[in-house]
């Protein structure tokens, strides 16, 4: 969509201040920094958890917290650590960085970048918010069925779990999505791939795996979702279902998910040594392909956390053997950093701490894990302190050191001032002894035999001692934190101020001003080398990286920045309304719904011209690197991501498939005739809808109204074939909760109908703005074309259902 | 929507068009169509003849690969549109549809894992 600020002068720019500045920005900076914040303070409420934790196993018998609190603080720290701590912290990094490094002026979609950022807040607030009803989640991070089933877990806890991770995942997803387009698209010219920094490689393996991994979860969640509030039976075995199936479905996700956790501080890693070893990164092309390796193996090692659930020899071996292969691409990582360090001239600064620091942190953490990789190993260490002292060092160790190592070397940048390096090197010392003192014990612990999750033990076991060191040691870490928080006070009240360069750095953002300008780069720079602005300021024989450095902040002609909008905010406030409205009474989550909608509508049309003729003829800003547009090209990651979903549905029905414990059958109850109608029908949309696009790209008007039309009343027509299905399904004694086949149907098609709903009414309303003259014009046919994308993308799912579902019975 | 004056790493159109990007026309789509009919009028034959029961389940996974292909290159154009879409498409459903296999041959589907007996 057109944007419609112009900067005229960006010297005489000034920012904009103020709460309402803040709250409608869509700047990335500012967005950055809101994650930062408030991921930062999601980090003081997790650590406050884990000292309690501690407190309590300090020694034997204690009574400082009961077990169900106890309960409560393990499942919150744990999921606070993930989904609110280091999750945002990396978004706060990618945000603030990644159009810096790739010499952008924002991301691909700054609007639903701010959304994202509202609906993380709000979704942290949410889960939160369960404390103060007494309902915090208490099953865990990962909430295993059938413990997280009504009958095991009364009341609301479990519910706050679900239904936040759900709204939180939709901050991600879209994040996700976003950042993978601003990366394909919006690459400063001559910034191909292999001149990108590592950093922004491990952002877009990272978004890619967000996008494909986070699916499985929703549906993992939505089934749950269904157990508790419908009465269906996914994952409860009395009426035939598996709670395997939740693990497998969690873990699809959960492991994926710690490579998003650790990509990122990889790839900030991989900024800083080179930096303060004045040398390259060693093996660049080989950390390109080993990042992109371990995010695709990612997917193939899930089930290396269930080697205990009785899986069998063969899979046990066949995930054993992936997680083995895995911690090669890993290994040359960690060898190519040391190479990167030996020989260079090394500066040793707090970011440089924290780097080597993670090197030997995350080492430690991996040789663990290589441990676990081992079946017959993982049954002696599996639910284990063992394990504790594994993820603690791969995610303290690694992501964390590694976040702090970002944070020291990319302050000055942010804030425009620095940091004091002495408390800098205090904060990292008193850090790394602590974090050693409080998770290396554990290693003992479960070697002799303490288990996880339990909130006390007797005396005498053997376990006093070094359960007393772990908790003096995470007090050191809380003091480290406040030593970190001294000096973050510090640099903001009266830190010297900081050069553009502090490092002598390597990447596109230190060519600017610290803090940058709104605007990032006044002429956007044509790079020509790998790590330019080192090779501008040190060329070589092969010339300089940047064509002309004196650009980056010297105005030549009109910037274009996209306008402040309050839309995000309310989008994700209305969303949080339909979150918690499960938890309150179904007219909260009906009207959630529909401002949500509003919401949406709200972000489309802000930007759409009043008249269609209106930027017809002036270049496409949505156009980027690949000379493809940045909307059409999300729309395609989109559906990638959507495939993910639907697969996830169709695996579960699959599966379930003559599981039933009792009647109907497929065989007995559905409609083949009725449903091929159906079936025709929305093929039949499909070519309308095709034809719509055509006729928008030739510019006939008419035409394409009357086929977009067409295509809503195929839409219809075929919503009321399911309206119909579902009904005489039901007279014919066939509901949701009557077998696993009613549950996986519905749930299945109900929610493929959703999203023929939602296309119906995307499709009515690029009906209505063409025949009222705000789309017209083959300079807009690029609005039909995405809306025509999700169309046929809904059909082709269809296909797979009537074929795997309807027809082998 | 980001606006900002990001030149491209190289030439690029304004816009892409129909013009710019040789698609099918009108006529193709509608005999794609046809083509979409007769292959779903084919899946309900192959469906209620007893004499084909043997082969139902290739035949039927043939066909609706068929169906998919056409819309996907046709409707959603990515035979003619450029080669980063397919990534964007095809990638994803291989590994939805390899995950997809992986469960349900953990969850003894496919009749072998070795798996213990009454899990999962």
């Amino acid at each position: 969509m057109a944007t419609t600020a112009a900067v005229a002068h960006p010297v005489l720019e000034a920012e904009a201040r103020g709460l309402v500045s803040w709250l409608t920005t869509v700047d990335h900076k500012r967005i950055g920094i809101l994650y930062g914040v408030t991921a930062f303070a999601f980090f003081l409420i997790g650590g406050l958890e884990a000292l309690l934790i501690r407190l309590q196993l300090a020694w034997p018998d204690a009574q400082i917290v009961g077990a169900e609190t106890f309960n409560q603080l393990f499942t919150m720290h744990g999921t606070t650590m993930v989904f609110l701590v280091v999750m945002p912290l990396n978004g706060a990094f990618f945000n603030y960085l990644v159009p810096l490094l790739i010499g952008a002026r924002d991301v691909a979609f700054p609007r639903l970048n701010a959304f994202s950022y509202w609906v993380f807040l709000f979704g942290g607030l949410f889960i939160n918010s369960s404390f103060f009803f007494g309902a915090a989640p208490n099953a865990g991070w990962f909430g295993y069925a059938t413990l997280t089933e009504r009958p095991f877990s009364i009341g609301p806890h479990t519910d706050f779990w679900l239904l936040g991770l759900l709204f939180l995942g939709i901050s991600t997803l879209v994040s996700g999505l976003n950042f993978v387009i601003t990366i394909l698209n919006l690459r400063a010219p001559g910034m191909t791939f292999l001149r990108m920094p590592l950093f922004v490689w491990t952002t877009l393996v990272t978004s890619v795996l967000i996008i494909l991994a986070f699916p499985p979860l929703t549906v993992a969640l939505i089934l749950l979702l269904f157990d508790r509030f419908f009465g269906t039976s996914f994952y409860l075995p009395a009426g035939g279902g598996s709670p395997v199936l939740w693990q497998h479905l969690f873990w699809i996700f959960g492991h994926p998910e710690v490579y998003i956790l650790i990509l990122p501080a990889m790839g900030m890693l991989s900024e800083v040594l080179p930096t303060f070893a004045r040398k390259p990164l060693f093996g660049y092309v080989a950390m390109v392909y080993a990042t992109a390796l371990i995010g695709f193996l990612g997917f193939g090692v899930w089930a290396h956390h269930m080697f205990a659930v009785g899986m069998g020899p063969i899979a046990d071996s066949a995930f054993a053997l992936s997680t083995m292969i895995i911690s090669i691409p890993t290994g040359i990582k960690i060898f190519n950093w040391l190479a990167t360090l030996w020989g260079g001239s090394l500066r040793f600064r707090t970011p440089l701490y924290f780097g080597v620091g993670f090197i030997a942190m995350f080492t430690i953490g991996g040789l663990s894990g290589v441990m676990h990789a081992s079946p017959p190993v993982d049954l002696q260490q599996t639910d284990s302190y063992f394990v504790v002292a594994h993820f603690h060092y791969v995610l303290f160790g690694g992501s964390l050191l590694g976040l702090f190592a970002g944070i020291y070397y990319w302050w000055p940048k942010m804030t425009g001032r620095l940091l004091d390096e002495r408390l800098g090197r205090l904060h990292f010392w008193i850090t790394l002894v602590s974090f050693n003192l409080t998770f290396f014990p554990m290693h003992f612990l479960g070697m002799l035999g303490m288990p996880r999750r339990i909130y006390t033990y007797a005396p005498g076991l053997g376990w006093d001692f070094w359960n007393l060191v772990a908790t003096i040691g995470a007090f050191g870490i809380g003091l480290s934190v406040l030593v970190f928080l001294a000096n973050a006070w510090r640099s903001l009240a009266r830190g010297e101020h900081a050069p553009p360069d502090p490092w002598d750095g390597r990447t596109l953002e230190w060519a600017i001003p610290s803090p940058p300008p709104p605007y990032n780069f006044a002429t956007v720079p044509t790079v020509r080398r790998r790590d330019a602005l080192w090779l501008t300021k040190h060329p070589d024989q092969r010339g300089p990286g940047i064509a002309d450095l004196a650009a980056l902040v010297t105005a030549r002609g009109r910037i274009h920045m996209p306008p402040p909008s309050a839309w995000p905010l309310l989008t994700a406030l209305a969303l949080l309304v339909l979150s918690a409205g499960p938890l309150l009474h179904e007219a909260v989550v009906v009207v959630g719904a529909a401002l949500t909608v509003v919401g949406v509508f709200g972000i489309a049309l802000e930007h759409m011209p009043r008249r269609a003729d209106h930027g017809a003829g002036h270049d496409d800003v949505n156009i980027g690197t690949t000379g493809l547009d940045s909307r059409k090209m999300g729309m395609w990651a989109f559906l990638g991501s959507d495939w993910l979903f639907f697969g996830t549905l169709i695996s579960t029905y699959l599966l379930y498939k003559g599981r039933s414990l009792s009647g109907p059958t497929p065989r007995e109850i559905l409609n083949i005739p009725l449903t091929s109608l159906s079936t025709f029908d929305l093929l039949m949309s499909s070519l309308t809808m095709v034809l719509a696009v055509a006729a928008i790209q030739r510019g006939d008007l008419r035409a394409t109204q009357r086929w977009l039309l067409a295509t809503v009343l195929g839409g219809l027509i075929f919503l009321g074939f399911q309206v119909v299905e579902f009904t005489t399904f039901v007279h014919e004694g066939l509901g949701l909760t009557t077998n696993l086949f009613g549950s996986t149907f519905y749930v299945m098609v109900g929610l493929h109908g959703t999203h023929v709903a939602i296309g119906v009414l995307w499709l009515a309303t690029l009906w209505y703005l063409v025949r009222r003259g705000r789309i017209g014009g083959s300079h807009q046919a690029v609005l039909v074309d995405i809306a025509g994308l999700y169309w046929h993308f809904v059909d082709v799912v269809w296909i797979v259902i009537f074929t795997f579902i309807y027809l082998i019975q | 929507m980001s606006s900002h004056s990001v030149h491209p790493a190289g030439p690029a159109p304004a816009h892409a068009t129909a013009a710019e990007h040789p698609q099918a026309g009108p006529r193709t789509y509608v005999v794609i169509g046809a083509f979409l009919l007769l292959l779903t009028v084919m899946e309900v034959v192959v469906f209620y003849v007893p004499a084909l029961a043997k082969v139902l389940v290739p035949v039927l996974v043939f066909l609706a690969l068929a169906k998919f292909a056409l819309v996907a290159m046709f409707y959603m154009h990515l035979r003619f549109d450029h080669v980063w879409f397919s990534y964007l498409f095809v990638a994803p459903l291989l590994i939805a549809t390899g995950l997809g296999l992986a469960l349900l041959w953990l969850f003894g589907v496919f009749g072998t894992t070795g798996r213990a007996a009454g899990v999962g």
